[in-house]
């Protein structure tokens, strides 16, 4: 079932096309994995999908993206609301620098979302379960988040994203600042978050995203090139470019 | 799809080396499979004995190819085109190895019968090993030209070689029936017969792995039997 559907969707930074008619359903609780060269648009599309362009000035998104029928590019649309359903994972790890509790804790504070501390409390443990960080802080929750090594950071900044129920994560390429243990863990992270949430990843790594996602999209030039099971866009993708970019041919 | 050189250049010699070995390796139970029906033809088992000796180089080839797809997958991570290129040569290899093992089989059988052995049945098979000796011949240029068609032909035309093979090991058994004396040399070339239509049968298994190569699908359908 399509939870995300864009539909013609072209950015401009200025004067400079970003993105060209760009159409894609992204299927509730699957992982889709967006690849391409660098600056082919492939997190212009991601911001998108949470009006993270909308910080910058010059640019301008056109067409209809809708989130179960919600139209995201409406000037009516409760920006921070949608924010709280559609979190986002960077590539730096990013934790405040507050406490490893702080930092889960954010989210539901601004959002209103705890009623009482052990409301709060139980939020905060299920939320680094979630995050399979819960054995590793769980006696050191008053510890400032940015002291954890680069792997925990990027599972608290999941945490954080994951505390207020989101039916969507974004993540701009999580594991290109972690060592292979803990991309490994982000990656069983992956696996096992697709089951509550729908995940659009950004990947440089084409072993990452033949192995976390289920459908794979190639950017090339702002445009989307071919969009298609996973199995399929790695075996036998139907567009030269695709292969070429995939095989290391590209250029 | 024609392919473009890979960025990483020793990534593209890597993947050329594997596909000149499983020529070259093509090449050698070519020779090996016709050394083996011309020690018949023309009665030089001299020529059977090269056939056996030459299995070494075949084996060898194959372990190699082994070991350059095994490298391949643990150090370059194939994808699409480069991932059936890989797969498919450990496949191909396995069946060439195959063949050779059948070749040098039924040399092995004619160094112990003799080249003086019964006309009618030599005839028959001499025509069955020059059909299968063309299969591989086919299948090998379909790899190396990348031809589709080719190894679709292979594919449809192996049931000749079984519908060869059924009859001429009727004709065999009727031989035998009158000339009972000729049981051990005709019990040898049943055998010798049915090695033919094994090596027909891995033709098409590379015809398979060819197709698949090609195109990323697979044959469809039940192979044409005889």
């Amino acid at each position: 079932m399509s939870k995300i559907k864009a539909e013609n969707v072209n950015v401009y930074y200025g004067s400079k096309q970003a993105l060209f008619d760009v159409s894609i359903d992204i299927a509730e609780k699957e992982v889709t994995a967006l690849i391409g060269p660098s600056g082919c648009g492939k997190s212009t599309f991601l911001r998108c999908l949470n009006r993270m362009n909308d910080v910058i000035e010059i640019c301008k998104v056109e067409g209809s993206i809708k989130m179960d029928n919600l139209e995201l590019n409406s000037r009516k649309l409760d920006v921070v609301r949608l924010r709280e359903n559609v979190g986002m994972v960077f590539q730096k790890p990013n934790p405040f620098p507050k406490t490893i509790y702080e930092n889960v804790a954010y989210g539901p504070t601004i959002h209103g979302i705890a009623q009482s501390k052990e409301e709060m409390d139980q939020i905060v443990e299920t939320s680094l379960k979630k995050a399979a960080l819960w054995n590793e802080v769980k006696d050191r929750l008053d510890e400032i988040g940015t002291g954890l090594s680069g792997g925990q950071q990027q599972r608290l900044c999941i945490a954080r994203a994951i505390s207020v129920s989101p039916e969507v994560i974004l993540m701009d390429e999580p594991c290109s600042a972690l060592d292979p243990i803990a991309t490994a863990q982000i990656e069983e992270l992956i696996d096992d978050l697709k089951k509550e949430v729908t995940i659009v990843i950004v990947t440089h790594s084409m072993s990452q995203a033949a192995r976390v996602s289920q459908k794979t999209g190639f950017f090339h030039l702002g445009k989307l090139i071919e969009f298609g099971p996973t199995d399929k866009i790695f075996k036998n993708p139907d567009n030269q470019q695709t292969q070429d970019y995939i095989t290391g041919r590209f250029g | 799809m024609s392919e473009k050189p890979h960025i990483v250049k020793s990534y593209e010699e890597q993947l050329q080396l594997l596909k000149d070995t499983i020529v070259k390796m093509g090449t050698g139970v070519e020779k090996q499979l016709e050394n083996t029906i011309q020690s018949l033809v023309k009665k030089d088992i001299s020529l059977a004995e090269k056939s056996i000796k030459d299995d070494e180089l075949t084996d060898k080839y194959e372990i190699n190819i082994e070991e350059q797809v095994v490298n391949l997958i643990a150090l370059r991570q194939p994808m699409a085109i480069d991932l059936r290129e890989t797969v498919v040569a450990l496949k191909v290899s396995s069946d060439l190895e195959r063949i050779g093992d059948l070749a040098k089989n039924i040399s092995k059988r004619l160094t112990k019968i003799g080249t003086d052995l019964p006309n009618d049945i030599t005839k028959n098979f001499e025509i069955a090993g020059l059909k299968a000796s063309k299969q591989v011949n086919a299948v090998l240029n379909s790899y190396l030209h990348r031809a589709k068609d080719t190894a679709e032909n292979v594919w449809n035309s192996d049931e000749e070689i079984d519908q060869m093979t059924n009859s001429n090991m009727e004709a065999a058994v009727k031989h035998l029936e009158k000339n009972k004396n000729d049981i051990q040399k005709v019990t040898q070339l049943l055998f010798m017969l049915k090695n033919i239509e094994r090596i027909g049968d891995h033709a098409t298994n590379i015809a398979e792995q060819v197709y698949f190569l090609i195109t990323g699908d697979y044959l469809e359908g039940d192979r044409p039997k005889g």
